[in-house]
């Protein structure tokens, strides 16, 4: 192991990356919390409705994959459900303070509960239509359908959803700024203890990334019938995300000037600071293509490219490259990364697209508007 | 019961509870550690007696000694280990609780229950923690917890040749550890991160304070 600069702690040169790259592809896989957010913020405001399903379906896809990145980087995954079942919530003496590993474990059950309430009341009637054409399914599509058979009960869920969405909306916030709070708050690596803003960026880049999915989704699915309705709203909501993270981060590199110039503990952001200028580039060229998407509507897969080229980078910057940087703040280490951390980081994103597979080959992402 | 036998016996606890309480009855252990760094030379026996001790795999350590070159140019060796701080930061973010802190001022690890998340490792100011190779849970400095039990002492404050670690229980006004941490001018790692940690040192330069 070769470390760059000095002095260091003998214990970070066994394991510098300690928690490995898949930490990076299980940020983006957050990403289906704000796809949620979207999806009950357009159901309450009633605006961008078109996009409900296509946001709803592949919000629950990605977020039921979460967990997966997390349990891939555990060394005793044989135990991880004592998270839930020991979960350190409540201070005492003995167990001061609480974990957010366990806080936000459970709070992935209680919003994989919700959304998938939320999806499958939302598409009852839907599924109703879709058992009355029949077809090999019409069963499954029936049970889904959870007995709403008219229009007029559809309409009577309305108010039920809508409590539901604004419910749904509070756990999915406090996701879309983990595992940055994890990181600012109950962690001591150099780095990250001196990134404060880092959930407002988490929050943001979220917004940002799961647009991005979103808009890829949709180009992939409808091709030459982009339907300007739909793609609107998104790309109007992702050049905010990007805007918004594009600022952020300059102004943390801004902060980081102001309060280590001139002392050594500055040439620790080296190993940082370079990526984060290729980061705020590419959001800002996402956000210009995404005000030409809006005029030329096939640019818009270029937008999503784009931005998720950024977003993986700053992902790999921050929660990769930030663990580089010695606890001391005087030193480096070099990264070494695991045989097969390859697949590792893959999976959570491929088993999030094989659940977006299979879902949305049983709940329609195109329906008829009721009420 | 009779009325009389239940008056005698509440009389006869009233002296038990007039009896002066003695230290040892009311005030828990603390455990603590002094290191004087001018008394250390960087021999390692702490390092070897801790790993032979408690069966620490090769390549991670749960005490190590850091060379330091002062700005006089002299050099200075720093024995480290976990700091068992009154205000752990590694305890809040054990997601199971396995990591805990007890009465007697130790903060263990229970491998039992222990998932290996790293978390607390990330949490730990000092770099003091780290995945045991071989266990798959997160591991460090137990203050020889086993050999407390027994009334003898941690296996570095054992070897070290030049009596630079001296340890004990810091809650008892006679012990050597307070009477020594009282009387010199003593230094904590890190104080910026307010851990309260229970290693002091003395002569401790700020080149080592990291």
């Amino acid at each position: 192991m070769m470390a760059l600069g000095a002095p260091l702690f003998p214990n970070e040169l066994v394991e510098p990356i300690l928690w490995h790259p898949v930490i990076f592809a299980y940020a983006l896989v957050i990403s289906g919390a704000d796809l949620i957010i979207l999806a009950s913020l357009a159901y309450i405001s009633r605006r961008m409705t078109k996009a409900i399903p296509l946001l709803l379906v592949l919000g629950v896809s990605f977020f039921s994959a979460a967990l997966l990145g997390p349990l891939a980087d555990l060394r005793q995954p044989s135990r991880a459900p004592l998270i839930f079942s020991l979960a350190h919530l409540v201070p005492t003496e003995t167990h001061p303070g609480f974990s957010f590993i366990a806080l936000y474990a459970n709070l992935w059950l209680i919003l994989i509960i919700l959304s998938v309430i939320f999806l499958l009341f939302y598409q009852s009637y839907h599924l109703h239509l879709k058992s009355q054409a029949g077809g090999r399914l019409r069963i499954l599509y029936r049970i889904l359908s959870l007995g709403v058979g008219n229009e007029e009960r559809y309409k009577k869920l309305k108010p039920f959803l809508t409590l539901l969405a604004a419910i749904t909306i509070i756990p999915a916030v406090l996701w879309g700024i983990y595992p940055s709070v994890l990181v600012v708050f109950q962690t001591w690596l150099f780095l990250w203890r001196n990134w404060a803003i880092l959930p407002l960026i988490f929050f943001a880049d979220t917004f940002v990334a799961s647009t991005a999915a979103a808009i890829l989704v949709y180009y992939i699915i409808k091709l030459a019938h982009l339907d300007y309705d739909v793609l609107s709203p998104l790309l109007k909501v992702h050049s905010a995300g990007c805007v918004s993270v594009a600022g952020l981060l300059g102004v943390q590199l801004l902060l980081w000037n102001q309060w280590f110039d001139g002392s050594p503990l500055n040439t620790a952001f080296d190993v940082v600071v370079p990526i984060i200028y290729y980061v705020i580039a590419l959001l800002l060229l996402s956000f210009i293509l995404a005000l030409a998407s809006l005029k030329v509507t096939k640019l818009s897969v270029f937008v999503s490219i784009v931005a998720l080229l950024g977003v993986i980078l700053n992902k790999w910057n921050t929660l990769v490259n930030g663990q580089l940087i010695s606890r001391t703040g005087l030193g480096v280490l070099s990264l070494e990364l695991p045989p097969d951390w390859l697949l590792t980081t893959l999976s959570p994103i491929a088993a999030a697209i094989f659940i977006f597979i299979v879902l949305s080959s049983i709940f329609p992402l195109k329906v008829k508007e009721v009420g | 019961m009779r009325r009389r036998d239940l008056l005698k016996l509440g009389l006869s606890a009233v002296p038990i509870l007039l009896l002066p309480t003695s230290h040892a009855l009311t005030q828990p252990k603390r455990y603590a550690m002094m290191i004087d760094v001018t008394r250390c030379y960087g021999c390692m026996a702490c390092v070897a007696a801790c790993a032979a001790e408690n069966n620490v795999p090769i390549g991670v350590f749960r005490t190590w000694v850091e060379r330091h070159v002062r700005a006089d140019g002299n050099i200075v060796f720093v024995p480290k280990q976990c700091n068992h701080c009154e205000n752990p930061p590694c305890v809040k973010p054990c997601p199971t609780g396995a990591t805990f802190k007890r009465e007697d001022g130790l903060v263990l690890i229970n491998d039992e229950i222990c998932i290996g998340c790293g978390a607390c490792i990330q949490a730990c100011p000092y770099g003091a923690r780290f995945v045991n190779p071989v266990k798959g849970v997160a591991d460090k400095c137990t203050f020889c917890e086993h050999k407390l039990a027994k009334g003898l002492l941690p296996a570095c404050v054992e070897a070290c040749p030049t009596a630079a670690r001296i340890f004990g229980d810091i809650s008892d006004l006679d012990s050597e550890i307070k009477k020594l941490v009282e009387s010199s001018n003593v230094q904590i790692l890190k104080s910026w991160a307010h851990t309260d940690p229970e290693i002091y040192y003395k002569n401790l330069p700020k080149e080592a304070d990291i």
